[in-house]
């Protein structure tokens, strides 16, 4: 088809920045714009039509996840443009910033008393998705390697962007709410080792900014008793 | 004055954007469109907030049109369409496309070749002043835009309201 080859074209000349399972990830200028562009491959291991229903689900969910977020004021990468026959997002790069994973990283390492500074970070973090789960937007890989602090020009605190909907979906059960919020967990404390505390002040402020987080922290709190390694005593 | 750019994903295809205001002819012009001797597409300036979206709008409309995917019958009218934040066709016209009663005017050229011969063609049918394209902000009706594109005060906190129309714009047929 015309259009594919035009974006075969198109990415060939793009910068491959990563290949995971779901697909590959390209920058290049649009419309004069740097722009991220996401391309979800065929699954050949598939059956065909269920790849196409699948991927083309996988697209649409992810961007109406963000624009989802961004009418609630949560910021997510601008969306461009959408090819839904190649499964491709071009979508804003956010450019001049650092992971919240790196910065964490950094911090620590760097050994000064930044502590408090963490926490308003932590503390932060808990409102964004406080106001993300009231939108009933689950975000489905949450780690501290998808949300972004975009370095402003002026003295004011950065923004802080969340990326990569991709496992994104919508629901309003506490359930789906609880687990996002275990799978942030899991990442947080394997990726930031003694950050406990840190973990704890997100939680707080999640609960006192999210209308419906009584039921989502019973929910985690349930969930933490299953999975792996965990006695089967009840 | 006037604005040319070559499409990434359609390298033999360029999108040229001229605009004019005091324009006293809009009825005119809007005939001629429609009887098919201006070849662009007659855009209502006031609801844009700059050229980006324009092109935007371009670029979804030459992508389904090569792919044959296309919701109105021609690719002026897929331009004009694809600045709506709706799915409906006949709303898109009559905000997005120019009344009789205007006094600015965008038009959207999506041509092959580097020849611009067509812009003063176009100049000498419009009875108004030609103004550099990256002015169109200037004309900008920006409550009119907010309210139609459903803008939320959080979410103009959040980023300009370029990223929210633009936003609206590439998502709209799934929404």
């Amino acid at each position: 088809m015309a259009g594919q080859t035009t974006l075969s074209r198109f990415v060939g000349k793009a910068d491959l920045v990563k290949q995971g399972a779901e697909g590959r990830v390209y920058r290049a200028q649009f419309l004069g714009k740097p722009t991220i562009v996401k391309e979800r491959f065929r699954k050949r291991y598939r059956h065909p039509v269920l790849d196409e229903k699948l991927t083309h689900r996988r697209t649409v969910q992810e961007v109406r996840s963000i624009l989802r977020c961004r009418r609630a004021g949560i910021s997510a990468p601008v969306v461009y443009f959408v090819d839904y026959t190649s499964h491709c997002i071009f979508m804003e790069e956010i450019a001049g910033s650092s992971t919240v994973r790196d910065h964490i990283v950094s911090t620590q390492q760097a050994n000064s008393c930044k502590e408090l500074e963490l926490q308003q970070l932590a503390e932060r973090i808990g409102r964004i998705l406080a106001k993300m789960h009231d939108e009933d937007v689950i975000h489905g890989d949450l780690t501290t390697s998808n949300m972004l602090l975009r370095c402003s020009s002026q003295d004011t605190e950065s923004d802080l962007v969340l990326i990569d909907f991709g496992l994104s979906y919508i629901s309003s059960l506490p359930e789906d709410k609880g687990v996002d919020l275990y799978v942030l967990e899991k990442a947080f404390l394997s990726s930031h080792p003694n950050t406990n505390v840190l973990f704890e002040k997100l939680l707080q402020s999640y609960t006192k900014s999210s209308k419906k987080s009584p039921a989502v922290i019973k929910k985690l709190d349930e969930v933490r008793l299953r999975g792996r390694k965990r006695s089967m005593v009840g | 004055m006037h604005l040319t750019r070559v499409l990434e994903l359609y390298p033999d295809t360029r999108v040229t954007q001229i605009l004019y205001k005091d324009v006293k002819n809009a009825a005119e012009l809007r005939r001629k469109a429609m009887e098919g001797n201006i070849n662009g597409a007659l855009v209502n300036p006031t609801m844009l907030v700059g050229p980006f979206q324009v092109l935007v709008a371009a670029n979804k409309a030459v992508h389904l049109q090569t792919t044959g995917k296309m919701k109105t019958k021609t690719l002026n009218a897929e331009i004009i369409f694809n600045l709506s934040p709706t799915n409906n066709i006949s709303e898109a016209f009559k905000r997005f496309g120019i009344s009789d009663g205007d006094h600015s005017i965008l038009v959207v050229v999506v041509h092959k070749s580097d020849e611009v011969q067509f812009v003063s063609d176009i100049s000498a049918m419009v009875d108004g002043q030609q103004l550099p394209v990256d002015d169109v902000s200037s004309l900008s009706d920006f409550n009119k835009i907010k309210k139609l594109f459903k803008i939320t005060p959080q979410e103009e906190k959040c980023g300009p309201l370029l990223d929210a129309v633009v936003c609206r714009m590439a998502i709209k047929d799934v929404l």
